[in-house]
Order: C-alpha cells, then structure tokens, then sequence
C-alpha cells in the first residue's frame, strides 16, 4: 500500500507533464495500465484475506477514480489547446470586406415623406394620394385661382395633350388631392397628401421641373388658425427639433383665407418654409362642403426644401442624379 | 416694391427707428422685406455754397479761382471745371471734408494761390457717373445746406415682396397707409394742388372698351422745360431702381412709386389730332414701341391710338412716335385704369413685364387717377416750370363706387380662435381705412383701393393681421385616426426589400425624350406629349421607369463607380383612359431597377462575378416570396421571353396569379452600348398592384414535427427546356408530403450536349404531418413525382 500512496503522491506531476494527448495517453497506461501499480495492486485482491478484501479494493477504488479525474481534467486542457492550435491556423483577417452582403438605402425624399408622413399619422391624420397628371378644374378652379392668374398660363404651368383637350395637366402642387379628397368623403378630414408635382422651371442649384410637395388638410367643425399655428409648430418640432423658432406672417393664397407662411429659423437665418392657411370658404363650397358649419387648415411644403437646410445639401439636382456617394450617406 | 424709409416718413411718422424692427413689423403686416439695402452718404463736410463769382488763375489757363459764399462768409476755391458760373449753387467740400475712398480735403497751395475746400462732380461724391463738370445744384437747395441732408442720406430701402392681391401695397403711399394703421397714426397725402388752370385743353378721349379701360385721365401741360430732374429725385430714383431720364418722364415713375398709378407721358405735339382713343387690338396690328422693337400685336391687346392709329400699347409701354424727346415743350400725362387679366397677358407674352405692369396687373385703384395725374402736375410745375391747360379729361366709362361686406361678429372667433370684443373689431377695421355700420352682422364699407376684400373671411384675415398672427395661441386638434392602408404599408415593405436585396431607391425625372419612349418598344403614339416642353428631351412623360434609371446608372458609370444597383418606384404614363382617375390619362405606378458591375460587393470572396439574368430572376423571386402571401405567391412564376429592349434569350416574363405582371433579365446589349453603359445590365419593371391591392393570406400552418425524407433526382431534357418545367411538374404531381423542390445542378456538355440534351437535378424534400415517412412509404410517391415530370417535360430520370 506504500506503493499506491506513493503513485498518488508523484501522479500529479506526471500528468501535469504530459505536454500533448499521446504524452498523456502513456503517462494515463502507467498509472491505470494493466502494468502499473493500481493494476498489479488489483490482479493481488484475490490473494488477501477476505475480511480484507472490502478496504483494500475500496481504497484501490478511490486512487483510481482520483488518478482517472486528474488524467480526465488534463486531457480537456490538452484538446483545447490542440483545437486553439488548429483554429489559429485558419485564420481570416476581418479588417477586409471580403463577403458584404449590401444593404441598399431609401432616398432622401423618400426618408423625409416618411417622417413627415409619420408625425401626422400621430396625430391622427391618414395619407390621400391623387393623380399627378391633373385636370384644370382640381388644380386651380376648385382651390379658387381665378380665371386670369398667371400660373394658369404655359409659362407656369405643363400641359399635356391628351384627347384634344386643353384642360389636363401636371399638376403644379399637391392641392388638388385636397378637392379629390373632399369631394370623396364627408367631414372629419385629417389628411396628408405627400406625391411628385410639376413646374415649367429649368433645372438650376435651386429648381427642377418636377420635385415633390407634402400637402395637409384638416376640416371639421370648430377648427381655427390657432390650430393651424399649433400643428405647424408641433411638426416642426418634431421635424428640426424642439428649440426650433419659427415665425408666422401674413400672406397669400387663393385657396386659403387668412393666409400665413411659415419661416423656421435653421442656424441662425430664417428660412421661408411653408405656405398655410385657412381654408377659403370658396374651396369648401367647391367640394359641396357647408362653410357654415365647417372651417378647416391646409399646408403645403417642399419636400426638397425640408430636407436641403434639414441635411445642409445646396443643390437640388443632388436628389435626381441618383449618386451612389450621394445615396449612401442616407441608409 | 422697393421702399424708401425716408419718403415713406413724408406721409406717416412712424415710432420705430431701427430698421430691421421695422422691417419685421412688415413683415408682421403681410410685407416681407425681402432685403434693406442701406444707402449712406459716403463722404463727410460737403455743404451747398453759391458761386458770387469767378476770376481767372494768374498762373494757370485750365483753371479758375472761383468765390464761394457759404452760411458764415466766404471763400476762394481753385476748379478745374468749366461748366458753371457766377450764381450756380454747388457742393463744396468744405476743408476738413471726407470725400469718398478716404480724400481728405484741406487748404492746399495751386500755382500759388491757396485754395480752400473742393467744388464736387458726381462721381467725386460717388453719386453718379457724371465727371464732365462739377455738380450744380437746382434752386431748391439753400445756401449751408448740408448736402448728404438734402439729397436724402442716408436712407434706408426696403424691398418688399407684395402678394399679388394687394394692388393697393405697390407704392410709397400704400405701405405708409398699412403703418399709420400699425402705429395708429395720421397718414399724410402729397401735395397735388394746381392752383388756378388756365386756358381750355383740346385734348379728345375716346374709350372704345370700357372692359379694358375703365377710366382714362388726360392732363396737357404746356411750357415744359425739359431738363434733368432736381438731384434728391434723380438720387431717390436711383435707389429705387430707375435710371433717371428727364423731368417730364421721371415724374411718372416718381408717382407711380409714391402712389402706386403707373402714368405715362406723351409729346403732346406728336399726339396726331391731340385725339386720344382706347381701343382693342386686332390680330396682326404692328406698334413700334419706345425700345424701338416693332411688336406684332394679337386680338385683345389695348392700344392707345391718336389720330394717325396706334401710339402706345396700353399699360405696357408706349410708342416710339410720342416719345418724350429734347424738342417737347408740351406733355399729356396719362393716368388710366386697365383691365389687369389683359396687361398680364400682354406683357407676359411680350416679355414687357415692367414696374408698371406689375402694378396693372395687381388692378389699380380705378379712382386713382386723377390725384395721381393731379400730382404729377403739381411736380412738373415745380420741376419744369410747366403750366397745366385746362383741367384734366378724364374719361370714367364705368364707375366702381365702395361695397359692403358683412361681418357677423361670431365668424372672427369661428374661424381664429380668439375672441375679439366689438370694440376691437371696429377698431382694427377703421385703422385700415374701412367704415362700419353696427348692428348683427356688422356692415363694413370697402375702399375701392381694396379689391382684395369682398367676403366675410377676407375682413378676418384683416383682424388676423392686425392683431398679429404672433398673438394667436397654438392649439393642435386630432384626427379619427386610421393610420396606413394596407397598400400603403405594402409600399413600404417593397422598399425594405429592395433595401434588403441591396438596390438602391432612385428618383428620377418623370420627362423624357422621344427615343426613351421607344427605347423599350412603346410606340411613340401611346405616350402622352407635354404641349410645352422646356427641352425637346423633356417633351414627353415617361412610358416607362427604365431608361431614366439606366441614364443614372451611366451617371454613376460616369464618376467611375462600375458596381450599380438602382431602382425607383413611381407612375408612368400612357394615353389610354385611366382607370383609377376619371377622365385623365393611366398613370400607373410601377418599380423598376437596374442593376450593372458586382453591386453586391462580394468582395473577396466572390471577386469578378458580375451580375447577369439570373441576379434580375432572383430579385423578382425575392420580391415576390417577400410581398405575397398564401395561393397568389405559390402561383407566381417567371417564365422566358424574347422581351423588348431586353436580351433575346436572358429575358422572363413575371406571372402573378396567371396575369403577366411585368418583364426581368437582361438589358439588350445594344441599347446598354447606346447608353454608354459597360458591362452587362440587369433590369426589371414590375406592375405595383399586385404588390398594394392583393389582400394578404396570412392562414397559418403548423410546422410538421416529422423528420423529413431527402432526395435528389436528375433528369435528362431538351436543352431548350426550361427548368423551371422541371420544378412546376414537381409541384403538380399531387404529392401532398412535398415540402420543397429546388434545382441546384445544370449542365450540357460531351455526348448530352452533342444530343441537344441538359441534365437539370432537384433536391426534393418530403414530409407527412402525423406520422413519419417509412421507406416503404416513400417509394411510390418518388415514383410519382418522376413519372409526373417525365411526361410534363419530356424527361427521362438519369442514372437509372
């Protein structure tokens, strides 16, 4: 028994100094092996007496477990070190875009729609959407521009031939889903019209012949400028942030009365934002609404506008060259 | 409309000094400033003196030593100029003087004689450009005047952006009027006194369309001497953006901008018969006006005609004929309303668009006229010495007298959200210049200087912007809700794919030119033409997403970026009747992308492998596995096509619920060389409908917890076989335990090829809910799917 106690003395350092997994396998066959002390101390059992025998083999029992755990335990170090070994070979240098699965980006315009789009939904407004070749009675007859005013004429306004008529156009803003909506459902109207509009301007740092609108139109009983000032506000705090300033003046506008527009103070300099107002009383009777009995707000923005001073971009023609360095900085 | 601070102060004292404050309380008035633009005087110590007389220099031929006497004595001054005399009041720079670009003036010895101070030109006082002579001064300056005071600097000039229904805010006087009602201060007229009119003038008016000419007013002037106005005027012309001419021709600028009644002044010796007769134009009538440009005249115009036929274009410009000129003696100032719908017209189409128009196209105040004619006389007798003959003719066809407009006294609050009390009402009202009579509704009597004003809201609007629309409070009503359609939140779910597939959203132009329409097979005749276009390229609307996308695709090629993944979702256009829209042209909308080069930046790993059809097939199989739902995307399917504008034999046509919805593959070469675009180019054009109208199939099923059944079939087939036959046959072989088919082989080559034959192999994946698949259960059902695709696609199973 001497001889056990001293296998278990020196086991540790012989296991602790098998350096890999066939070092370790010899150094497990010499003190577990059929030769090894444990195993000569086993095969003699049959020689003891019998009242011996139940401590003898339960001390034998116990050196081999302990023996067989120590191997055990070094064995889990070895293979992970072996693994290791094997993963630092297969090495990949990650700095280097070798499998981008690339997302693409929505545009600008598209991204500014949304959040707008999205503020108002919050406020329990729904989006109406309308043709973008129109006819004269929606763009200018039924929001009350008169017969003679300048943006009816071809310098203003595209026309387009269709079917020898001369009534059809593009429209030149996003009013018109007003009168198409109105005219399709009764009040409560809560409604933002985002789409693409049209004008006969040439393409400079600052107009395009088609860019896009963002139209709003409340109408239900009891609705004031002072809510029209109230929501105008609140989307630009939303939209520049809640220190915005911003500053309404009088105007004009032949389908609103009162008018305002709106200026918004970006980086110290005041910017005219929006043109807004109160929903002329000829507009309403135009859509068979009663002004009596219902008054309403409209508004309408530049898409292009919001996002130029909101992102700092200086020339519009940025948004309809589709560059990819331009697209990309907007996922 | 320019401003002038210190002329509108002629008519109204106005409290706020600073001009950037007032400039805000315009604004405030519904006036925005677009810019001040601050005039200074840019020299210091000039005061006016009367030269008492001259001698020559004892030394010097080209110079004299003139005397000037001042307020406090006089002195000796040497000038180099020879174009004044004993007598004329000029500006002296006194020693001690700043004269502009820092010249210090001092006693200074000249050939031996001191001179003291400077006699000023123009242009040494950076006033003007005349440098022939010194400046000598008019009779309405005064000896010790200080001559920056007197010639009004420094001023201050606002330019006012004037909405287009305040004809009445176009002049010095308008503006003045909207202050006194800020301030609540008196508001002061000029000067339009005649005194005592002698003689009879023999001047005829004739109105032969009162609809184009309300009113023409006619005032001869006789003893007209022509010379350049007095210098203040000149000066304060000059900051409003008009180059002085004459006495006789400034004046009418000069009142137009005080009053806001463009006038305009005849030769009355060249007026022919000194008749006068207001006409409409007929179609080809010829005018030469006075920029000497011969004008073709169209039906309608207004023309001013004197006995000999047409002498000036009515409210746009005059003729050259009665031009004012250095032989006049004799004026008549016109003063006319005019029918604004026609000047807008008229100018407009002649490109005339002038400072008078602008305000004839507002409408002028038809009870304008005559003061305003009536001043402009007054002036000429100052400024010329002119006599007025006779009273003036004025001719008043159609008289516009005030109206009534009724306020009942709810709607202010109704429709601002304020209350206002009666006394504040009246108060607002009567600032502006409106009478009312009390009681319910209030009746409010409108100038006729305010066409603007006709209806209820248009007195709130009044209130509005008297009361400030700063002072209003801010309150935020909510809709009934409702939030996006389904098609709506469909829309944003195909951008989120294509994000997800790695294109990037385009927006392009809606115009293009005639060979975009065609460009993709779409016969001219079915786009809609624009009637008038900026540029032939833009003359049509597009039929087709494509080529505008394929034009930024060569874009980005442009600035070297060879790996392209473009797409846009938006309308196109077509003559046939819409039917979505009543009456207008279809405008459906569509997406479309593009795609060129390796956009998906497989980098390393996959370097070179440019995309080709199939990337366009797998971008609409994505679009369509990840915006259909239920029965509709099982049935979706692309099959192959010879398309137009696309690859003859790299083409598919996308069926959704058996309705071709579109076509995907590869662009034709040729057209990708004409675009100027390298590498093969993928495009695809899809219908949004099925995407946005489809209801969604969100009917559940249970995953099986069964193990499935996984083996692959190859078959041999005729190599112009599709393969997707292979894997429709599959599906239709009625094997309900068939969970998935997908191809993962293809090839033709050695005797196969030789046979015109391809061998396509499928992994089918088996599975039964319930119970698992035995062995012996999977045998005749792989035997059925085999027999099925053999007689669908004349197909033999290989390796067997």
């Amino acid at each position: 028994m001497k001889r056990l106690d001293a296998i278990l003395e020196a086991a540790p350092g012989l296991i602790d100094g098998a350096a890999d997994l066939p070092a370790l396998a010899s150094v497990e066959a010499e003190l577990l092996g059929k030769s090894s002390v444990v195993g000569e101390l086993r095969r003699g059992m049959g020689k003891l007496d019998p009242e011996q025998r139940p401590v003898v083999g339960a001390k034998l029992q116990e050196a081999a477990d302990q023996l067989k755990t120590q191997v055990a335990r070094r064995r889990e170090v070895l293979e992970m070190a072996a693994e290791r070994e094997l993963l630092i070979s297969d090495r990949l240098d990650l700095t280097l875009d070798a499998w981008v699965p690339t997302v693409g980006t929505r545009h600008l315009i598209t991204q500014v729609i949304e959040e707008v789009t999205d503020i108002f939904l919050g406020l329990g407004y729904v989006v109406a959407d309308g043709p973008e070749v129109e006819n004269v009675w929606y763009n200018f007859d039924a929001l009350n521009t008169p017969d003679w005013h300048p943006s009816r004429l071809e310098s203003d306004t595209l026309y387009v031939e269709y079917r020898e008529r001369d009534d059809v156009l593009m429209r030149v803003h996003t009013s018109p889903v007003q009168a198409r909506y109105m005219e399709a459902n009764d009040p409560p109207v809560y409604i933002i019209a985002p789409g693409r509009t049209f004008r006969t301007d040439t393409w400079d740092a600052t107009h395009s012949p088609s860019f896009h609108q963002i139209e709003g139109l409340v109408v239900d009983e009891h609705i004031t400028f002072s809510d029209l000032k109230g929501t105008l506000i609140h989307f630009v705090h939303e939209f520049f942030g809640p220190d915005t300033e911003v500053q309404f003046n009088p105007h004009f506008f032949p389908f609103t009365e009162p008018s305002a527009e709106l200026h918004v103070k970006l980086d110290g300099t005041w910017l005219e934002m929006l043109g807004c107002g109160v929903v002329d009383p000829d507009v309403l009777v135009n859509v068979g609404y009663d002004p009596d009995k219902y008054s309403g707000f409209a508004f309408g923005m530049g898409v292009e506008r919001l996002a130029m001073p909101k992102y700092g971009i200086k020339d519009i023609r940025r948004f309809y060259e589709n560059d990819l360095r331009v697209l990309r900085q907007f996922p | 409309m320019r401003a002038s601070l210190r002329w509108l102060r002629e008519f109204v004292d106005i409290p706020e000094t600073d001009p950037d404050k007032l400039a805000h309380v315009l604004l405030m008035l519904g006036l925005e400033v677009e810019s001040i633009d601050r005039y200074e005087a840019r020299f210091t110590g000039v005061e006016v003196g009367r030269v008492a007389s001259i001698r020559p220099h004892p030394d010097a031929d080209k110079i004299r030593l003139a005397t000037v006497e001042r307020a406090s004595g006089s002195q000796e001054v040497v000038c180099g100029a020879w174009n004044f005399g004993e007598g004329d009041l000029i500006a002296l720079a006194v020693d001690g003087a700043v004269l502009p670009g820092g010249f210090e003036i001092g006693a200074r010895e000249i050939r031996g004689v001191v001179s003291h101070g400077m006699i000023c030109s123009e242009r040494e006082l950076d006033l003007g450009d005349d440098h022939e002579g010194i400046l000598v001064l008019d009779e309405s300056f005064e000896i010790g005047d200080n001559f920056a005071e007197v010639i009004g600097l420094p001023d201050v000039v606002f330019d006012i952006d004037v909405t287009s229904n305040r004809p009445d805010a176009m002049s010095i006087h308008g503006i003045a009027r909207e202050l006194s009602a800020y301030y609540q201060v008196p508001i002061r007229y000029p000067d339009h006194d005649l005194g005592g009119v002698v003689g009879t003038s023999d001047v005829n008016v004739t109105i032969e369309a009162p609809d184009g000419c309300p009113r023409f007013v006619a005032q001869e002037m006789t003893n007209v001497t022509l010379a350049r106005s007095p210098f203040a005027v000149r000066q304060r012309l000059r900051m409003l953006g008009v180059r002085p001419i004459s006495n006789a021709v400034d004046v009418t600028n000069y009142v137009m901008f005080e009053l806001g009644q463009p006038l305009h002044a005849f030769d009355a010796d060249r007026v022919a018969g000194k008749s006068i007769t207001v006409r409409r134009a007929a179609a080809g009538e010829r005018l030469t006006t006075l920029d000497g440009v011969e004008r073709t005249l169209v039906e309608g115009d207004l023309l001013v005609c004197d006995a000999d036929g047409p002498s000036a274009l009515g409210a746009v410009m005059g003729g050259a004929q009665s031009e004012v000129n250095e032989e006049t003696t004799s004026v008549i100032i016109e003063g006319a309303a005019w029918h604004a719908p026609t000047v807008l017209h008229t100018s407009k189409r002649l490109g005339l668009r002038s400072e008078a128009s602008a305000r004839f196209e507002r409408g002028v105040d038809p009870n304008l006229p005559p003061s305003a004619v009536a001043r402009a006389a007054r002036l000429l007798m100052d400024w010329a010495g002119a006599v007025p003959v006779g009273q003036p003719v004025d001719v008043y066809p159609i008289e516009v007298t005030p109206w009534t407009v009724d306020l009942p006294r709810g709607e202010p609050e109704r429709l601002l959200g304020v209350q206002f009390d009666d006394a504040t009402i009246v108060d607002y009202l009567e600032r502006f210049g409106l009478a009312t009579i009390g009681g319910e509704p209030l009746v409010v009597t409108i100038p006729t200087f305010r066409p603007d004003l006709t209806r209820t809201a248009d007195l709130v609007e009044e209130l509005a912007r008297l009361h400030g629309y700063e002072k209003f409070p801010e309150t935020v009503p909510v809709g009934p809700g409702g939030g996006l359609t389904a098609g709506q939140i469909a829309e944003r779910r195909l951008r989120a794919t294509m994000q997800g597939v790695g294109f990037n959203e385009a927006q392009v132009s809606s115009f293009v030119g005639p060979e975009e329409i065609t460009m993709f097979g779409d016969p001219i005749e079915t786009a809609v033409r624009i009637t008038n276009p900026l540029r032939e390229e833009e003359g049509y609307l597009r039929t087709s997403l494509l080529p505008g996308l394929l034009r930024s695709v060569a874009f980005n090629q442009g600035y070297g970026q060879s790996d392209v993944a473009l797409y846009e979702l938006g309308r196109v256009f077509r003559q046939e009747l819409s039917p979505e829209f009543e009456d207008l042209p279809d405008q459906p909308r569509r997406l479309a992308f593009a795609a060129v080069g390796n956009p998906r930046s497989f980098g390393l790993a996959a370097p070179d492998v440019p995309v080709d059809g199939h990337f366009a097939a797998g971008v609409a199989r994505s679009l369509l596995a990840g915006n259909l739902t239920g029965a509709i995307r099982s049935s979706s399917e692309l099959i192959n096509i010879e398309g137009s504008g696309l690859h003859p034999s790299r083409g598919a046509e996308v069926v959704v619920d058996g309705l071709p919805i579109g076509q995907v593959g590869e662009l034709h070469p040729r057209i990708g060389r004409r675009l100027g675009i390298e590498g093969r180019v993928i495009i695809g054009e899809l219908d949004l409908a099925p995407f946005v109208s489809v209801q969604a199939d969100h009917h559940f099923v249970e995953p099986s917890t069964q193990p499935p059944v996984i083996f692959d079939l190859a078959f041999e087939l005729d190599r112009d076989t599709p393969g997707g036959c292979l894997i429709a046959a599959l599906h239709g072989a009625g094997v309900a335990e068939l969970e998935s088919a997908t191809i993962f082989d293809e090839f033709s080559a050695g005797p196969l090829a030789e046979a015109g034959r391809k061998s396509v192999a499928a992994r089918v994946v088996l599975r039964r809910r319930g119970s698992t698949l035995s062995d012996e259960d999977t045998v005749p059902l792989r035997q059925r799917l085999i027999e099925h695709v053999e007689a669908s696609c004349d197909a033999r199973l290989r390796g067997t």
